[in-house]
């Protein structure tokens, strides 16, 4: 009996959350979609327009801005899947000297906030000349401390007989942790994937003080063009163009939520 | 005081300078500028800089688009730091002292010296320059510059049996329409407000310096070291506030920039206090009459001026601050002030620009324009420190505590006098 008033507690408070983050995105397509009169008017036969896509699009180079976020954060991943799992290997794999004191220097980093860097970072990229360049605006990112961390905290579950039944076989370490380490771990890695495109996807202050040229500079600096300060803000613009640069991210959230969902499951199970 | 020793240095560069400034060399500039109005701005920025490149084929120009005016800043003081500054950047006029203390700008005044220099530098108007100046010296070049007007609508004025014609001169004439301008529907919900003046954030701060300059002080004075919020006339001002909500002519608690002329356009609003950056948005978008008049004032009018000038920055070669200079100048001509202030609703800085053709023909089908321009002898700039950032937070912090009930006016501004005082003390 409490059984099932729980259940409609929480299917009613999991609609009541859906609602609250829904909504903001049902107004985003509705005024994206409406002429800017009536952003503020729901009025159920107002015209449908793409104008405002159109608008929006030719308001920025937007088609060379998404090149190159979409070359950014294949480096950024790439980078950081690969040099994260290595050192996350490491870390768990062997016991050297220092080894918890290099973990927790590790750690230390992520108690700062990238802001706080970006005066000496663009001062190291200025000295080696890669300022306006989109290697520039991924260096600073191309290791990442959560990597290491969550990739080091999914390798420590890896129960070690499967590790040892490995080296008996005769498997080396580059083996073990291609056959291993990194099929166990792969819902991780699909999660920090999300959360790290989500991330570089997003960002914006770095990039726009990194970078001079529109040919290097991400999506998210084109937006910024719609964040208007002195006239009003034309909501349907503004929303035209946000969903516009967000719909790749969306899109590739529901493709891969499946995925993401059904890995977690499987590893679950076993 | 530090700041003075830093100036010292410009002084000599700047008259090293002039002696190798009549030689044309090969330049490349960077040139930063910010985004304050929608996206046809983009174009008209490099429309202009492409037209000076063309007439100055030995120099190349490159228009970085860098943010907002914050982002800008961040993005000019970062790249300074690094020893790899932009040559030229508009920024705001108030961050003159940021910009000095920071010691990344040089004056203006130093490498313009030549007679037709001096006179093209006092060809702006004088409301534009008092932002312009520190220690005797000219830093920076009005470029896109703002101040508030008070827009209406005549067709609200009209129902409300208001003369279209006439705007509320004072506080009380203020009060006194925007109580027949207030319409409520049958249940007493208010459909339309008297009147709407954003409150929040560095926008309400921007508009309340505005306020206090119609009591006749001012929240700023041109050392950068005084702030003055614990007067009578900022009392007055918050008060003022207060009683437009208390007397139901503008809606209670606070009220958004971004959203003042949508409320207007959409008639919630029978009137806004805005910028002049809104002209060509209203018109383009008012399905009604309206009009532009004075800000309200409490004892006489009374503005505040906003915006950003052009700066030169230190550490560039000779060249490139020759080309600098040069380009500055182009983009303030009196034809190009003009193209620039049509395409965004700024005011053009200098009367020249007002004298052309063009702008007369803009005045002509466009008169809400001119408003702005007589409104400027009242006008004063906006609030300036140094510091600026943290001080304005603290004039920011006792607006939103007395609108929102709070806390009340006098205590609010005497504790942002006191953290104000605190941290312009060391600079004094």
């Amino acid at each position: 009996m409490t059984g099932g008033l729980n259940r409609i507690a929480f299917t009613t408070l999991a609609f009541v959350l859906a609602a609250v983050w829904g909504l903001p995105f049902l107004y985003s397509i509705w005024t994206a979609f409406h002429p800017e009169k009536y952003s503020a008017n729901f009025v159920w036969n107002a015209p449908l327009t793409l104008s405002n896509f159109a608008e929006a699009w030719q308001a920025a180079p937007f088609a060379l801005y998404f090149l190159n976020t979409v070359i950014l954060i294949t480096t950024v991943l790439v980078a950081n899947l690969i040099l994260c799992t290595l050192v996350a290997y490491a870390f768990v794999r062997y016991r050297f000297r220092w080894a918890g004191f290099l973990f927790s220097l590790v750690m230390v980093q992520l108690l700062i906030s990238p802001e706080i860097l970006i005066v000496e970072n663009y001062l190291t990229l200025s000295t080696i000349g890669l300022t306006d360049t989109i290697i520039g605006i991924a260096l600073p990112y191309l290791t990442s401390a959560f990597g290491i961390f969550l990739l080091r905290q999914t390798f420590l579950t890896v129960p070690k007989s499967l590790d040892e039944a490995a080296q008996i076989e005769g498997a080396g370490a580059w083996r073990i942790l291609w056959t291993v380490y990194v099929p166990l771990a792969r819902p991780v890695y699909l999660a920090y994937g999300l959360v790290s495109i989500s991330f570089h996807w997003n960002n914006f202050l770095w990039p726009l003080i990194v970078t001079n040229s529109p040919e290097v500079r991400p999506v998210t600096v084109g937006l910024s063009v719609f964040a208007t300060v002195e006239s009003g803000i034309e909501w349907s613009l503004v929303n035209a163009a946000t969903l516009m640069t967000t719909a790749p991210l969306i899109i590739a959230f529901l493709i891969f939520q499946r995925q993401f969902v059904a890995n977690f499951m499987r590893a679950g199970i076993k | 005081m530090k700041t003075q020793l830093k100036t010292a240095l410009p002084l000599v560069m700047g008259a090293a300078m002039s002696m190798t400034a009549p030689m044309a060399q090969a330049a490349d500039l960077e040139f930063y500028f910010p985004v304050g109005v929608n996206a046809p701005a983009v174009a008209t920025i490099e429309q202009l800089t492409n037209a000076w490149a063309a007439q100055n084929p030995q120099h190349t120009v490159k228009a970085v688009y860098a943010g907002n005016y914050e982002e800008t800043t961040t993005k000019a003081l970062t790249a300074a730091q690094a020893g790899d500054p932009p040559a030229v950047a508009v920024l705001l006029a108030i961050d003159i002292f940021t910009l000095i203390e920071e010691d990344v700008i040089m004056p203006i005044s130093d490498i313009a010296t030549s007679p037709e220099e001096q006179a093209w530098i006092d060809s702006f108007y004088e409301g534009f320059m008092v932002d312009t100046r520190f220690d005797g010296k000219v830093y920076s070049i009005p470029f896109q510059r703002s101040t508030p007007v008070f827009y209406y609508n005549k067709d609200a004025w009209r129902a409300a049996g208001l003369d279209p014609e006439v705007t509320p001169a004072t506080w009380d004439e203020m009060v006194e329409m925007g109580k027949k301008l207030t319409v409520k529907d049958d249940n007493g919900n208010v459909t339309q407000w008297g009147t709407r003046i954003p409150n929040l954030g560095l926008a309400g701060a921007w508009l309340f310096g505005g306020l206090v300059k119609s009591k006749g002080d001012v929240l700023s004075t041109d050392t950068g070291t005084e702030a003055r919020f614990d007067t009578e006339a900022a009392k007055a001002s918050l008060e003022f506030m207060q009683r437009l909500a208390d007397e139901e002519v503008m809606a209670p608690g606070g009220i958004t920039w971004g959203d003042t002329p949508k409320a207007f356009l959409e008639g919630q609003a029978a009137s806004i206090w805005t910028s002049t950056g809104n002209l060509a948005f209203i018109n383009e978008n008012a399905e009604f009459d309206w009009g532009v008049g004075f800000l309200p004032g409490g004892d006489g009018p009374g503005a505040p001026v906003g915006g950003g000038n052009f700066y030169i920055f230190k550490d560039i070669t000779d060249e490139e601050q020759a080309a600098a200079l040069d380009f500055i100048k182009f983009m303030t001509t009196p034809e190009n002030q003009a193209i620039w202030s049509m395409a965004t609703g700024y005011v053009a800085p200098s009367q020249a620009a007002w004298d052309t053709p063009q702008m007369q023909a803009y005045a002509a089908e466009l008169p809400q324009a001119l408003v702005a321009l007589d409104q400027m002898p009242h006008a004063y700039r906006e609030f300036a420190t140094f510091q600026r950032a943290r001080v304005t937070q603290f004039l920011v912090d006792a607006i939103e505590g007395v609108i929102t009930g709070e806390t009340d006016a006098s205590a609010a501004l005497a504790e942002a006098q006191e953290k104000a005082d605190d941290i312009l003390g060391e600079y004094r």
